[in-house]
């Protein structure tokens, strides 16, 4: 049977284009931007100035704290400038900006493959929270939590269950996907060396059921290592939401203000577990990382290698360019991405997609009056009311607003989604819980 | 100067402060009796003398009545008005009477009359209290006659049988309510408009 | 300035705008209407068309009268107007679902605000409002066109008003069905009710809790009472009022849990309308009813918020 959590939506999910091409490296761009805060917490403090020569894997700012993260030069080249630049979620960042030279190098200590007695279980967990925390490996999945964090539970809290989130329930992504079927040896050993970390036995990867392809290749790949589970989830959206693959794979819900902790659960990415595979096992930073490359206007969409720091500028046109004109440029998923005002953003550690929608698809609506269809009460995975929040936040009664336990709405967009009225509901959600955190 | 002031405290009742529309008080006798013209003059006079009386006398005793039992006094004059009206009508207009029913005895409990007397008579001179008196009883008198105008005419008039029964007034009231609120509304916007103009008083 | 549209996410929306779901409905209910116009007579179209029209035009002016936004094209008019038609005896005169109509989006639904604001119903306000005010004409059924008598009939629940809800002599379940007997235009022909209410169910437009819970209820009260479960549930306008006017949004609980409440309580109160009432039929009037209890349902039935304990 399918395990699955209450509400949520089906959006169309628009992955045929890319999910069955392999990933391919992106051309060098001419220019590489590295914002300093690509993750949830500090923003990191350069290490180097202007007109410095930097190799591939190269630390160029170290983290200022616990909650923060090393960055990495992504190619060898020398440092242009350290100022203000384009940011996909920010808008604005300071950026380290880089010039790639021709012939690239990378550090001589990056191995291409493990050594020949490499054995994730034989570990020191020590050793490996180390190798995280330097290689600068954040969630991938989109909220770029760093990962070290995510593996150092309080030591109240006892952990028994680790979950491997290859739901990509965001509609046009694929690039989860694609590393299942093309890395599923490195991804298990990424799960065993998480597995290690944090001492539990239990491991779960949670995989929606339209890409039971990637499923069977993983389920495969695991049966030596038989204490690896793969579930099968029914394929509806927000369903790799942390708190709502909790609920679905283990019927348990994260208290409300928690973390996964507090259930006895760490989640991480598919795409995080490959790469703290690859920073354990062959010491290489995280400074690329798979992004897809989608939408209508696209002549070419694909799931691309990308180096971070490359502006979606360069990818768009290393995807053949555009066949319609396109109205969003969106970071990450149509249904949680962040819709930016110009090309010139750069990938970042957490950026799982690009999209090029035109208007056709990202359609601009007028907001109509509620009718009260519940379409969104029953949207909702966290039960809540969004109308009743909305016309609240709209009278500015934030006091409301907060007693309708808007703060613990996941901004996951399938109220406005469904809304037939087509209300920003989620966008207000937003904006209110903003003024009541004020 | 003594005349002014009497017009001034007997025109408030009427528009300003019409216990009906502005204050939105007596309820009861204003949804119940409003079927026809004729009921809605009735109890209009009728609350309107007891309106006059009560306030005149509870004016007038003013200083004597002890303040922790001021409102069992009030009801004990106004429900002497009332007893007296209701003998009166039973007398010489039985017809009306009926009509009536409990309304006219009910009038000892109405809020207009009740209110008037702790909000007005209870802090005011005799000849106020009865200019009080009379512009509220005249608002209530003239807002249960605009009701009944149009619900007998809608009612028994045209044959809308609901405008003659219990959502009617309600109905009828709403309207009238909303007509008032919007006339103030537009009224205060002219206010400010031309006060902005004219007088620049907040700019110094 | 910007090339690209900037805008909160998500960036897609569903197929479903208000508008789409209007039309829908409409569309759900036009079988019944069309059953009723075969089963009436073209007087019943006759009323149709003016309530609908009556119902348009009205909007329109106001939303002009009142400097709003037009919101005619959206179809919600449209709806109000059949089901007020539905709503009426064929024979009515077309005056009567003019000025009902009039009253359903002038009183009940402009005056509150609008769409989305309406407390009641705005069709079944109607249908009280013309009862209290012409009830002479509101109940003077029409028997079926195919009958050799065209005497005024009642409908099969005012015939055994004394035994109420006892197994009817006359007409027969089948005929109840099929819509062969006396009512309301809309009320008679159950199956071309459970076609629209079916079409509506498997759209997602309208859900079940309120309908099935709101016919059990009835059905299962009047058989503890001595009556005909099948025969309670087919009479009156019940199926009518649970699939299209139970289920109005704008006026019905938002949870699935309220809907289900709305349902029982409409259910009960229409049963003891039937028993103990003084009208043969309690279907609208327990749906207005509970239109006025909606947001205390509302109140009562929030849900639990994902990871907080039960309150």
């Amino acid at each position: 049977m399918l395990k699955s959590f209450f509400g949520g939506v089906h959006p169309p999910g628009f992955k045929t284009s890319t999910k069955n091409k392999n990933i391919r490296p992106a051309a060098l761009p001419k220019k590489i931007i590295l914002p300093l805060s690509q993750h949830t917490g500090s923003s990191a403090e350069p290490v180097v100035s202007p007109g410095d020569y930097v190799e591939a894997g190269a630390v160029i700012a170290k983290a200022t704290g616990f909650i923060s993260s090393n960055i990495h030069s992504s190619v060898s080249g020398k440092v242009l400038a350290i100022e203000p630049a384009a940011h996909p979620v920010l808008g604005k960042c300071r950026a380290i900006i880089i010039e790639p030279e021709l012939q690239q190098k990378r550090l001589d200590s990056i191995k291409d493959c493990a050594d020949s007695g490499f054995d994730p279980g034989k570990l020191n967990p020590a050793d490996i929270l180390d190798a995280v925390s330097s290689a600068g490996i954040v969630g991938m999945g989109g909220a770029a939590f760093p990962a070290h964090v995510k593996l150092s539970p309080p030591k109240n809290k006892k952990i028994d269950t680790l979950i491997i989130n290859a739901a990509e329930c965001e509609p046009y992504l694929t690039c989860d996907h694609r590393l299942l079927l093309e890395r599923p040896i490195d991804i298990i050993n990424g799960i065993k060396i998480l597995a290690n970390v944090l001492g539990v036995k239990k491991c779960i990867v949670g995989i929606e059921d339209n890409k039971c392809d990637s499923a069977e290749v993983i389920r495969n790949a695991s049966i030596l290592k038989s204490d690896i589970k793969v579930v099968p989830l029914h394929t509806k959206y927000p369903q790799g939401s942390e708190k709502q693959l909790i609920d679905a794979m283990l019927d348990k819900e994260v208290p409300s203000g928690g973390l996964p902790f507090d259930a006895g659960v760490v989640v991480h990415n598919v795409a995080t577990a490959l790469a703290i595979y690859e920073a354990v096992a062959l010491n290489k930073p995280l400074y690329e990382r798979v992004v897809t490359v989608s939408g209508d206007c696209i002549k070419d969409p694909a799931n691309l290698l990308v180096k971070i720091g490359t502006p979606a500028s360069e990818l768009a046109a290393e995807c053949g360019g555009f066949i319609k004109k396109p109205k969003k440029i969106i970071f990450g998923g149509p249904m949680m991405g962040v819709a930016q005002p110009s090309e010139d953003a750069p990938v970042i550690k957490g950026t799982s997609g690009i999209l090029f929608l035109s208007k056709d698809i990202a359609g601009e609506y007028n907001e109509g009056v509620c009718i009260r269809c519940g379409a969104c009460v029953r949207a909702c995975p966290m039960y809540l009311e969004p109308t009743t929040i909305y016309y609240a936040a709209k009278k500015a009664r934030f006091d409301i607003v907060n007693d309708l336990c808007a703060l613990d709405c996941i901004e996951c967009g399938a109220c406005s989604f469904d809304c037939p009225a087509r209300l920003e509901l989620s966008g207000i959600i937003k904006y209110a819980k903003a003024m009541i955190k004020k | 100067m003594k005349l002014n002031n009497f017009w001034l405290e007997f025109k408030k009742g009427i528009i300003v402060e019409n216990p009906t529309f502005a204050l939105v008080l007596g309820l009861c006798p204003t949804l119940a009796v409003s079927n026809t013209v004729q009921n809605a003059l009735g109890m209009g006079i009728a609350a309107t003398f007891v309106l006059l009386g009560s306030n005149m006398i509870i004016s007038a005793l003013r200083r004597f009545l002890p303040p922790a039992i001021r409102i069992p006094c009030y009801i004990v004059i106004i429900a002497a008005f009332v007893t007296m009206v209701e003998l009166f009508m039973k007398a010489y207009l039985p017809a009306l009477d009926k009509a009536l029913g409990i309304f006219v005895p009910l009038i000892v409990v109405n809020c207009i009359v009740l209110g008037r007397a702790e909000a007005f008579a209870n802090k005011n001179k005799v000849i106020d209290s009865i200019a009080d008196a009379l512009g509220i009883g005249a608002g209530f008198t003239l807002a249960l006659i605009i009701i009944a105008t149009i619900r007998e005419s809608l009612g028994a008039g045209l044959g809308v049988l609901m405008m003659i029964m219990a959502p009617g007034a309600l109905l009828t009231l709403g309207f009238l309510i909303g007509a008032v609120n919007w006339y103030r509304i537009i009224k205060k916007k002219r206010a400010l408009e031309l006060g902005c103009a004219s007088c620049a008083k907040c700019k110094e | 300035m910007s090339m690209y549209t900037i805008s909160p996410a998500p960036h897609i929306k569903s197929k479903d705008s208000t508008n789409r779901i209007m039309w829908f409905v409409v569309a759900a209910i036009l079988p019944t209407a069309i059953a009723g116009v075969w089963i009436f007579g073209p007087h019943a179209a006759w009323l149709i068309l003016a309530s609908v029209a009556a119902a348009v035009l009205t909007e329109a002016a106001l939303g002009r009268l009142m400097k709003k936004p037009v919101t005619v094209t959206d179809g919600s008019a449209v709806i109000t107007g059949l089901l007020l038609a539905c709503n009426l005896p064929a024979g009515a005169p077309v005056w009567i679902a003019v000025l009902g109509s009039f009253f359903a989006i002038a009183i009940v639904k402009c005056a509150f605000g609008g769409l989305g604001k309406n407390i009641f119903n705005p069709a079944l306000a109607g249908r009280a409002f013309l009862m209290l005010s012409w009830p002479a004409h509101m109940t003077t059924w029409q028997n079926p066109r195919f009958w050799p008598d065209v005497v005024s009939s009642a409908t099969p629940l005012a015939k055994n008003a004394v035994e109420i809800m006892g197994p009817g002599s006359k007409p027969s379940l089948w005929d109840m069905f099929i819509g062969n007997r006396g009512g309301c235009i809309g009320e008679v022909c159950v199956i071309a009710i459970l076609v629209g209410a079916g079409f509506l169910l498997y759209k997602g437009y309208i859900k079940w809790y309120t309908p099935i819970v709101y016919i059990l209820t009835v059905g299962i009260l009047s058989r503890l009472a001595g009556g005909s479960f099948i025969f309670s549930i087919l009479a009156g306008g019940l199926m009518f009022g649970a699939f299209f006017m139970a289920t109005d949004m704008v006026t019905t609980p938002l949870t699935p849990g309220g809907q289900a409440l709305f349902g029982l309580g409409c259910g009960i109160i229409t049963f003891a309308i039937r028993k103990w009432g003084g009208y043969p039929e309690g279907v609208s009037y327990s749906i207005l009813i509970m239109n006025a209890a909606t947001p205390m349902i509302d109140r009562l039935t929030k849900r639990r918020v994902f990871g907080k304990k039960k309150r």
